[in-house]
């Protein structure tokens, strides 16, 4: 009977293409959303994972940079200096503004950075300084190249013009890029020559990040203090807590989708053998058996949509890094289990529709004529 | 009882109720030998299809028994009657139905299979059976590559796989051209008497009677008159036995068409006998 459902299921190729087509494509949205979410994740914490630093001080209870705001006075660097294991201590300023390109507007985290700062700076240069002097900015390239600026052209960063010397690699995803100015600059922008955003600290080698993090805390008043993990694990959740509605939604749309084109497949397929089934059950076939075509028929199409599904997104993957989005989609092992479980529910459940369709064929049918 | 395979025992048919009621067929009585071939002919809407659909136990009558090698078929629930239709009945029908996406092996052995029969076994057998039929060389094609003698030689196979008792036929020739129909019916006929399996077919077509054992007529829900053919082992002709010449010799009956066939065979009746035997 299995061999029947599989023979069902090739006979008519358009609507074998139509139905895996059309799972496929629902699993795609499901699977490529959730790639590109992962991607995000990944490359929202870009700049604290290659900041080079392992402690983040920040305000009393700021724990992550995005949409966050944060504002130490510089006065305490001495006093951080002073703590056991920090050998480095390098002040930036960070704010989430723009900047603009001409008539382009990009969203960008600003950071302001000290002269030689060896942490917390462009870690992937691709053309150019690295390091802003006076007026002076690093921005992305792949933003600089969709806005066609060029080393040495202007643009416009908190209302100033800055001109751009560098251009970093891997600042940049779908929603903002990151822009590197001078502190000074930054502080002369501000107005509040006194306040920093953020402490980055190198500890000594052999040190716990998080040990060090939490001596900071308990010497010094007004700070929160975090492992560069432990703040990077903040940001993704950030994110995440962002993102988790829009995934649900698409998700859901993904899955109806799914399950509207399966359960419209099984219902064709079963309509148009509706003499077959007849046949069947006239020869001796029982219900339970005609049942067991048609799940099979619509596992087999599942499963074929699940993986035509996955060489879509595994093909897309491939192709946008390529068209210099900045945009990049992760594929995780869990998100495919997720959505081999969810195709899975969708056929268990668009075979359950024609039981009733079955178990009401008529075997007398079969002498009636067509 | 032992000496009838089917036993049709006063059943009625109504389709509906109150005032669309339909009486399909009326208190109808028939019984079928082993190795028997029942034609069932009729003007169209006259129960034909209504009667067969009961034999076969795909519908219950609404009223009366119907016995098939001693049990109450039509009094057995819907859960006992894939079985029985399965093992007991092979169904040939008209526009042949054979499942389109299978080939011509498959369309048999699944029938197999679904008897219990293991894949490879099923598989065997319904070849060889296929084989038996002509169709050695068309094992492995899909239906649409068939003729329509070939179709119903593998419905032919399909009905016979599970060695059924009753083989049930609907218009088995109306999609065949004559000389097809008849040669199918022939073939039908041949392994009927050597299986000495029982057939019932219901057609409008006149030219198949010579090979039914009895023929007959349904109308208005019942049976008109019973007519028993035979052939004339002279010409040829399909005859009814009631009405034409009659001879006995050395035990055996024989009828003719007219005076001139049965005075011929008297003269030289070890050549005709033969040809008889041969026929058939
Ligand atoms: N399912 C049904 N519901 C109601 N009436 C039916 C049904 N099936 C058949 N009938 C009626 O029963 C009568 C006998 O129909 P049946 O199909 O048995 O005739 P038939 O002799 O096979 O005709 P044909 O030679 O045209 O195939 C007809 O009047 C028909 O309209
Ligand atoms: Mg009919």
């Amino acid at each position: 009977m299995i061999l029947l459902a599989f023979h069902n299921l090739f006979q008519n190729k358009t609507r074998l293409v139509i139905s895996v087509g059309g799972v496929a494509l629902a699993l795609l949205l499901i699977l490529s959303l959730d790639a590109i979410f992962a991607g995000v994740e990944h490359q929202i914490t870009a700049y604290i994972d290659n900041s080079g630093a392992d402690i983040f001080v920040a305000q009393k209870d700021v724990r992550n940079m995005h949409m966050a705001a944060s504002a130490i006075p510089a006065s305490i660097i001495d006093q951080v200096k002073a703590i056991e294991g920090v050998e480095i201590v390098t002040p930036i300023l960070y704010v989430s503004n723009m900047v603009v390109t001409g008539d382009k507007r990009n969203l960008a985290y600003i950071i302001g950075l000290t002269e030689n700062s060896p942490i917390g700076g462009v870690w992937n240069l691709a053309s150019g300084r690295g390091q802003p002097g006076k007026s002076e900015t690093i921005i992305d390239r792949s933003i600089a190249e969709m806005s066609d600026v060029e080393l040495g052209d202007t643009v416009e960063i908190l209302g100033q013009r800055f001109t751009v010397v560098g251009f970093s690699n891997e600042t940049a995803n779908i929603v903002n890029s990151i822009a590197f100015i001078s502190l000074d600059d930054f502080q002369a922008l501000r107005g509040s020559p006194d306040v920093v955003s953020f402490l980055l600290i190198k500890t000594h080698s052999g040190l716990s990040a998080d040990a060090v993090a939490a001596l900071l805390e308990s010497k010094i008043d007004g700070v929160t203090a975090l492992s560069r993990t432990a703040f990077s694990s903040q940001e993704r959740r950030v994110v995440k807590d962002m993102s988790t509605d829009v995934i649900t939604i698409m998700n859901l749309i993904g899955f109806l989708i799914g399950l509207a084109v399966m359960a419209l497949m099984v219902y064709t397929a079963i309509l148009s053998r509706r003499k077959e089934f007849g046949v069947l059950k006239a020869l001796g076939a029982r219900n339970g058996q005609l049942y067991q075509v048609v799940l099979a028929q619509a596992f087999m199409s599942v499963v074929l949509g699940f993986g035509l599904g996955v060489v879509f997104v595994l093909l897309l993957s491939g192709i946008i890094p390529r068209l210099g989005l900045p945009l990049s989609l992760e594929i995780r092992p869990i998100s495919l289990l997720k959505v081999g479980g969810t195709s899975l529910i969708i056929a268990a459940l668009s075979a359950i529709l024609p039981i009733r369709q079955i178990s009401g064929f008529d075997p007398a049918m079969v002498f009636r004529g067509t | 009882m032992t000496d009838t395979t089917l036993n049709v025992d006063h059943v009625t048919k109504r389709y509906g109720s109150s005032s669309t009621e339909v009486t399909a067929v009326k208190d109808v009585s028939l019984s079928v030998k082993p190795g028997e071939i029942v034609l069932i002919m009729g003007p169209s809407g006259s129960g034909k299809t209504t009667l067969l659909s009961m034999l076969g136990a795909l519908l219950k009558p609404t009223e009366g028994e119907i016995h098939l090698n001693g049990t109450i078929i039509s009094a057995l629930s819907e859960k006992h009657l894939p079985d029985i239709r399965l093992k007991q009945f092979g169904f040939i029908f008209q526009d042949f139905n054979l499942l389109s996406a299978l080939t011509a092996l498959e369309n048999v052995s699944i029938v197999a299979e679904l008897a219990g029969m293991k894949g490879v076994a099923a598989r065997k057998k319904s070849a060889e059976l296929l084989a038996d039929l002509g169709l050695a060389g068309r094992l492995n094609f899909l239906p649409e590559k068939l003729s329509g003698g070939e179709k119903q030689r593998v419905a032919i196979a399909r009905a016979l796989i599970n060695n059924p008792t009753l083989i049930l036929a609907d218009e088995p020739t109306a999609n065949l051209d004559s000389k097809i129909g008849h040669e199918i019916m022939r073939l039908l006929r041949q392994i009927a008497k050597e299986q000495n399996r029982s057939v019932v077919i219901v057609s409008h077509d006149q030219r198949i009677k010579d090979i039914a054992d009895h023929v007959l007529w349904l109308e208005d829900g019942q049976f008109k008159e019973i007519v028993s053919m035979a052939i004339d082992p002279v010409c040829g002709m399909s005859v009814e036995r009631e009405k034409a010449f009659h001879l006995s010799l050395n035990g055996m009956d024989y009828y003719f068409c007219a005076k001139g066939c049965r005075d011929e065979f008297a003269a030289d009746a070890e050549k005709y006998q033969q040809t008889n035997e041969a026929s058939f």
